[in-house]
């Protein structure tokens, strides 16, 4: 079963399609990374999803039920945008008022343990108007968490968190999956970031879905390359592409790619008279996959 | 960490509970309700106790009221006003009433908290019943403390006192009824107008004054129709609930406040279905 099924979905504003015959599958279990440029139709699937918004065409299940279904739909959680709270009200009123919504029995105890798990456990009595920015997303996920969500619709939730805000972030939504065995589908900006959690990506561009993949089918597509420096640049780049495939000047380096042999490239190197004084195996992440994928779009 | 995932839908009467148990527990743990509830018991007191008025000739100021109770109600249905003394009595509890709801409907959208409603509520009409009982609520309690606002103020300043008791508490207990049609119709509005707070709050404020009711008057005494014909307005009912009304007009208040809330429920629902809630 699949937590999110999405087939041919379409919404237009004013004649512009924001989400184009959208395929999406996001199964149960998973930190699904959604990414996209801004206005790739991102938030716009997100609020389709959480019915916020009508859809012109197209069909969405949760959980192989209809997204109308209240049952499926009280399961759910979103931070979508910002946290969705009154800013004259406490922490801890907010939530209050997200578990009566929910009809939660033992309210005190579920805001404890969302308060906990977000690691803000002594701020409930804080208006939330007084909130720094990385409070305000903590609090968010928090109401999102209230009531054992199955699934959890997070729309940038890292943007605006400096490190320690982001890494607390990442932690609190590995937690939720791994001990709580939440889904997640999470846009994000910050790729590096996203790279970290995701089990699985979606990479959406003018409201289509371009591709989607597991973080393993990622990682075998990801590109695995050496980068040195030596003394004469223009002489080691010379013997190096005489002897492999793809060697390229970037960034100050010489760059070997599609060699997993380091020991190759330095007995090359050493045996012509090139000491390396700088060498590292790397590999090619998400963002550098992301945008090499959105630059061959473009070309096409 | 794998667990078995079941999805038990709530019954209409759980999440109706819930929806109105969120708007219940803003409405008491946030200032704006005590304002209005201040502000409704106010305003007669000011109106009552101190607004003077030129008398026929325009020579001397004299009291707006004679009576404690005129501030309560009307002497009788005055579908179209004609002066400041019949048009302050509890009708404006509407008025202050729809600015209260534009203000709660508004919260819910700017703090994006309806965001949380919509996306555990997958049913639309949920928001909109429970919008109009907490906000008929409101006004409700708004249209006591304005009695008790109003007649404190009348009776302190010495007024008569003589009224029919049976047709005072008609009107007052029509016009309580007549507050469920009203929030029906201010959450609707707030609905329709719900991307511009300013808009929705000049449309109840509108709708509050009555003042739409000139327009239809004029069109049922050019179509020759009894005056009472205007009573199935929401306005129209609500004057009819006067110092001098019987039995029938409290009947009168209470079928025409029900059928309104059904209507304005039903358009509010079909909106927020078949629109983008925000």
């Amino acid at each position: 079963m699949n937590a999110i099924e999405i087939r041919d979905l379409s919404k237009s504003f004013r004649g512009m399609y924001a989400v184009d015959h959208l395929n999406m599958t996001v199964p149960v279990g998973a930190i699904y990374g959604f990414i996209g440029e801004n206005g790739s139709g991102k938030s716009t699937t997100e609020k389709l999803i959480c019915g916020h918004l009508v859809a012109d065409s197209g069909s969405i299940k949760l959980f192989g039920k209809d997204f109308t279904d209240a049952g499926v739909r009280v399961r759910v959680g979103a931070l979508i945008e910002n946290a969705g709270c009154f800013p004259n009200s406490s922490v801890y009123q907010n939530l209050r008022m997200q578990t009566i919504n929910l009809g939660l029995e033992n309210p005190d105890e579920e805001i404890r343990r969302v308060l906990e798990i977000v690691r803000m456990e002594d701020n409930a009595s804080l208006k939330f108007k007084k909130c720094s920015l990385g409070m305000k997303q903590r609090i968010g996920i928090a109401m999102a968490l209230l009531g054992d969500p199955a699934l959890l619709i997070l729309d940038e939730p890292i943007n605006g968190l400096d490190t320690d805000g982001m890494r607390i972030m990442r932690e609190i939504l590995v937690d939720i999956t791994k001990n709580y065995g939440c889904t997640v589908l999470i846009s994000s900006h910050i790729l590096g970031e996203l790279e970290k959690i995701a089990t699985h990506y979606g990479i959406i561009r003018q409201g289509r879905m371009i591709m989607e993949l597991s973080a393993e089918e990622m990682d075998s597509r990801a590109q695995v390359f050496v980068s040195l420096k030596t003394k004469d640049m223009q002489g080691a780049k010379a013997l190096l592409r005489a002897n492999f495939d793809t060697v390229r000047e970037e960034d100050g380096y010489i760059r070997v790619y599609d060699v997993d042999d380091t020991a190759a490239i330095v007995d090359t190197l050493m045996k012509n008279g090139h000491i390396p004084s700088e060498i590292k195996k790397n590999k090619i992440g998400l963002e550098e996959y992301y945008v090499e994928l959105m630059s061959e779009k473009e070309d096409k | 960490m794998t667990r078995e995932l079941k999805f038990e839908s709530p019954s209409f009467i759980q999440r109706l509970k819930g929806m109105l148990g969120v708007d219940f527990y803003r409405l008491f743990h946030t200032p704006l309700f005590y304002i209005f509830l201040a502000i409704a018991a106010i305003i007669p007191a000011m109106v009552s106790a101190m607004t003077m008025m030129p008398d026929q000739n325009g020579q001397t100021m004299e009291p707006l009221y004679s009576n404690v109770w005129q501030i309560v109600a009307a002497s009788k249905s005055l579908y179209v006003i004609e002066g400041i003394a019949d048009y302050a009595n509890m009708n404006m509890v509407f008025i202050f009433g729809g600015i209260m709801v534009s203000i709660f409907i508004g919260h819910d959208y700017k703090s994006g908290y309806v965001k949380q409603l919509f996306t555990t509520h997958a049913k639309k009409q949920d928001y909109m019943i429970s919008k109009t009982l907490a906000c008929a609520f409101a006004m409700a309690c708004m249209c006591i403390t304005y009695f008790v606002g109003g007649t404190v103020a009348g009776l302190l300043v010495g007024y008569e006192t003589d009224v029919n008791v049976g047709s005072l508490i008609i009107a007052i207990l029509g016009k309580i009824i007549m507050s469920l049609g009203w929030a029906s119709l201010y959450t609707f509005l707030n609905i329709i107008f719900r991307r511009y707070f300013g808009v929705s709050i000049a449309s109840s404020f509108l709708f509050g004054t009555g003042i739409l009711i000139i327009g239809v008057a004029a069109i049922v005494e050019r179509l020759s129709l009894p005056a009472s014909f205007l009573n199935i307005f929401l306005y129209g009912a609500s004057v009819n609930a006067n110092l001098s009304s019987g039995l029938g007009a409290l009947i009168v208040c209470l079928l025409v406040s029900l059928v309104w809330a059904v209507i304005y429920n039903l358009a509010g629902t079909v909106i927020l279905s078949k629109c983008d809630v925000y």
